[in-house]
């Protein structure tokens, strides 16, 4: 009797534990067409409210120019103005910051920017262009430890012409050159002149001087950071009382947060879809993310990692990878990935299939005409048959017999690494070993941890790698991708060694176009997407999606793809 | 007595050292690198890279910054002193030598466990400001499993064979064998989501002035506690129902009973006293672990802990902050061990300390 209830009870036990582990079923998403419902505000608009964000992971250091993680930028652009605004639905550069107007001399080189007039630091200094100075001098000191050196590239010199204007003079015409200017100012009178106290202010734990949207309250680390209404914002004081930025670490958790109502605003992973679209408290915002993930093919090879140029700016023979630097051997996998299951069954729907490296999103560069890769397993295995690669043997994996770039007998065996942790990217690479084996490759998948990831992909030691790129904002300028002199062991970001003189130069000829006018600029990329698309540096899976999931809290929410909160200062509580 | 502690604390001075050396190399050698992971960002160039790990001595052999996180004194070739110059950091050039010698003041022999890379905070008041968080859920988390584990154990020993001794087993069994992630999961669907009535996570109620209230504080506390208790009942009930059988059978305690004194004062009084000494050994250990935190258990329920940091500390590489929680740790763990070993001679005369 007692066994019986003992295996009863380890019977329910074992059912428990299968059906915890089971997927989710996948949510049959339609493509929705988000209705943004803009209720015209009340008049007056309903004072107070706190709206709370949910987040994996806390902030780091609240200083524009020391962090580097997006928590703690989602949270300091409350309280620091930068020189150029963005506009949310297209992400151009636009004047809606500190920035009112700006000219450029005839040669491209000469920036002059006149600032808006009368924004104050919430402690009553005024924002001047002695903010901005201080801020790029601040990341050019010796004292300063900071990521962020890169964004001066190229500037010659920053002078202050009178308090409200600004001159960057750039040494050459660097058309993406603006977004460098887009940091977050320190309030100067708050430092020493000499920058030695910029690494360790207080004020890098709590800024209290804002001249933004919010002002800063209190931080408990690895739980929350609430921030006030600033009632001398210059757009106009908030309608809420405050932002609350919570730390709940498990995304099962955020969810349940988010339909308590302990949270307002979650990033949705594509299992919580269909729960978040079925609660009638939540809103759904879908939007094209700036980014795309992607199989990373090295065409050198990994025993041997080569800088691409050498001192002289010359290209370097590289070492070429025995298979994958086999062009047939990389369009055989192109064509043998079933990109429609994968963005279904893996992305669960969140996805949509890119051809080459420049997004829908960037109209103006993306050459439409492209398209992606076909599934056909028969074509592909027709492929590596006409390139030399058979199974002899019988044993199901495909031999060098004649191919060009490997040693006769050599199997068609390949790494494919990700990082581990990432369920998708872990599905992915289950799926695509699947479907590569099945036409006589050998591929021996392994998750392995993020930073070991990046060892492995930074020194070049890889085959294949599934990982992706995320915003890569509105400029097509992904020169750091293709370019011979990116491909440097152990940093460079060409680290599937990528080599094509061709594209290293329309790279360098379509971000130095006089004037810089996209008519001009849009043939040189439409060329690099044709090329990039026939030489398979890199198998593009699919183009990302973000899902936001916010509650019905307040009213005048419009959340454009590039900014969520935009017009934050007029939002109102939902009577 | 005191003797016998001051000796073993003299002992933990060469295996903290021997930690040091260990886990620093293990750190530093394990593959990744903490500049790639805060660059890994195609808009960073490689040059700013390279200055921002020399600013941060990262460039260096492995020993060296050991040195230099040990004595505050960090060694480097030729006439640098002009670059490394800081408010806090002086340093001077050797030109005998022909090196640099700058001391930036800190330094573990100096007290000093450093600053986090990622967040430019003294290392030492990152584990202060967690460890509020961290002994609340695992004091209270020890508490219950003390509660709870140790009368379950004398019980289910008492009652060897009955429906309830077999009950305890089963719960046991299942205590230890469902994991938290998914348990904790399923409380805080069942109690937060679908019945509401109690918090799905964190330290308190979030709210603009964070104003401190008990019940509120009481009320986040129970489903970590108890999904961190749950393993401790389980080994403590065990472990105490295997000590009391082995008391319950000798002669002093069939004395008592035949004397005619109530079962339940032979059970927890008589015989509970000395079934309690073998669990000193196992206090040490369990305390130190309430001490270290609960990676899962704190992820799970957002709590702001410890063990959480140390964790992310690693994934981030912010080598300075997993040292200094390691140090912390290894010296805890020594103190646990000699208050164990301590306890064990005050509740039991018959060992004495040598």
């Amino acid at each position: 009797m007692v066994y019986k209830k003992f295996s009863l009870l380890a019977v329910l036990l074992v059912a428990a534990l299968v059906l915890a582990a089971c997927p989710q079923p996948t949510p049959i998403v339609q493509t929705v067409t988000e209705e943004v419902v803009v209720t015209p505000t009340p008049v007056p608009p309903m004072q107070g409210g706190v709206w709370v964000e949910g987040s994996s992971t806390d902030a780091t250091i609240l200083n524009p120019i020391l962090a580097s993680d997006s928590p703690s930028f989602d949270v300091l652009s409350w309280f620091f103005p930068s020189l150029l605004g963005q506009d949310p639905f297209s992400g151009a550069i636009v004047p809606t910051d500190m920035a009112e107007s700006w000219e450029v001399s005839e040669d491209g080189l000469v920036w002059t920017f006149h600032l808006r007039d009368g924004v104050m630091w919430s402690d009553g200094e005024q924002v001047t262009a002695d903010d901005f100075k201080f801020t790029y001098d601040a990341i050019a000191s010796d004292l300063v430890e900071t990521p962020r050196k890169s964004n001066l590239a190229n500037i010659e010199s920053i002078e202050i012409l009178d308090p409200l204007t600004i001159q960057v003079t750039y040494s050459e015409v660097q058309c993406d050159a603006l977004n460098n200017l887009g940091l977050g100012w320190l309030p100067s009178h708050l430092y020493a002149e000499d920058f030695s106290d910029v690494m360790d202010s207080p004020l890098n734990e709590a800024p209290t001087s804002s001249a933004g949207e919010f002002i800063f309250n209190e931080w408990m680390r690895d739980d929350n950071i609430t921030v006030l209404r600033n009632d001398t914002y210059w757009k106009g004081s908030p309608n809420m009382d405050g932002w609350i930025y919570k730390v709940v670490p498990d995304p099962g958790a955020r969810l349940a947060q988010l339909q308590t109502g302990e949270l307002d605003l979650i990033g949705v992973q594509p299992e919580q879809l269909t729960t978040v679209q079925l609660d009638p408290n939540l809103n759904l915002y879908k939007f094209k993310d700036d980014g795309y993930s992607y199989i990373g093919l090295n065409q050198a090879n990994p025993e041997n990692p080569q800088a691409g140029q050498d001192d002289d700016g010359n290209l370097v023979e590289q070492d070429p990878h025995p298979i994958l630097s086999d062009l047939a051997v990389r369009r055989a996998i192109a064509h043998a990935l079933d990109y429609d299951t994968i963005i279904s069954k893996v992305y669960l729907g969140q996805g949509y299939q890119i051809a080459a490296n420049v997004l829908p999103a960037v109209e103006w560069a993306h050459d439409p005409s492209l398209q992606p890769y076909e599934f056909d397993t028969e074509q592909a295995a027709q492929i590596l048959e006409d390139a030399g690669w058979t199974d002899s043997d019988e044993d199901g994996v495909r031999e060098c017999n004649g191919c060009t770039t490997a040693e006769e007998g050599a199997p068609l065996t390949l790494r494919l690494q990700t990082n581990a942790g990432n369920t998708t990217r872990e599905d992915l690479g289950v799926l695509a070993k699947d479907q590569l084996d099945s036409i006589g490759f050998n591929i021996q998948f392994e998750a392995i941890e993020f930073g070991t990831l990046v060892g492995e992909l930074l020194g070049q030691t890889f085959d294949m790698v599934i990982i992706g790129w995320t915003g890569l904002g509105t400029d097509p300028n992904d020169d750091s991708f293709w370019h011979s002199k990116f491909d440097t062991p152990g940093s460079g970001f060409n680290f599937v060694s990528y080599q094509n003189p061709r594209i290293d130069e329309l790279l360098e000829q379509a971000v130095s176009v006089p004037g810089c006018a996209p008519a001009e600029r849009a043939p040189f990329y439409q060329e690099i997407q044709q090329i990039i698309h026939e030489d398979i540096p890199y198998v593009f899976v699919t183009g990302s999606v973000g899902n936001i999931g916010y509650s019905k809290k307040f009213n005048g929410v419009d959340p454009g793809p590039w900014i969520f909160y935009h017009n934050i200062e007029s939002w109102s509580l939902a009577p | 007595m005191t003797r016998y502690v001051v000796r073993r604390l003299l002992q933990a001075i060469p295996t903290l050292l021997g930690v040091s050396v260990i886990s620093f190399a293990l750190v530093y050698n394990s593959p990744g690198d903490p500049i790639l992971i805060r660059t890994f960002d195609p808009n960073i160039t490689q040059e700013t890279r390279e200055i921002l790990r020399r600013q941060l001595g990262l460039d260096q052999h492995w020993s060296l910054q050991y040195i230099g996180w040990l004595t505050g004194i960090t060694v480097r070739r030729g006439d640098v002193a002009e670059e490394f110059t800081r408010p806090e950091t002086q340093c001077s050039f050797v030109a005998g030598l022909h090196t640099t010698f700058c001391d930036n003041g800190a330094g573990i022999l100096r007290g000093d466990l450093g600053t986090s890379i990622a967040t430019k905070q003294a290392v030492w008041d990152r584990l202060v400001e967690r460890m509020p968080a961290t002994f609340e859920l695992g004091i209270s988390a020890l508490l219950v499993s003390l509660l709870l584990g140790v009368p379950l154990g004398v019980l289910s020993a008492v009652y060897q064979g009955s429906i309830f001794d077999n009950l305890v087993r089963v719960m046991a069994v299942i205590g230890n064998a469902l994991p938290a992630f998914w348990f904790g999961l399923m409380l805080i669907f069942i109690f937060g989501v679908v019945l509401g009535w109690l918090p799905t996570g964190g330290r308190q109620t979030v709210s603009l002035t964070n104003e401190f209230d008990l019940g509120d504080r009481l009320r986040h506390l129970i489903l970590p506690t108890m999904i961190l208790a749950f393993g401790g009942i389980a080994g403590i009930s065990r472990f105490m129902r295997t000590e009391t059988l082995e008391v319950i059978r000798t002669d002093y305690i069939r004395t008592a009973k035949a004397k005619g004194i109530a079962a339940s004062r032979v059970w927890f009084i008589h015989a509970l006293r000395n079934a309690l000494i073998p669990l000193m050994t196992i206090l040490g250990p369990a305390i130190l672990g309430v001490l270290s935190g609960a990676v899962i258990t704190e992820t799970i329920f957002s709590w702001p802990g410890m063990g959480r940091m140390t964790f992310s500390a690693a994934i981030q590489r912010d080598y300075p902050t997993v040292l200094g929680a390691v140090m912390f740790f290894a010296l805890l763990t020594i103190l646990g061990n000699v208050l164990s070993d301590i306890l064990y001679g005050v509740v039991d005369p018959r060992v004495r300390l040598s």
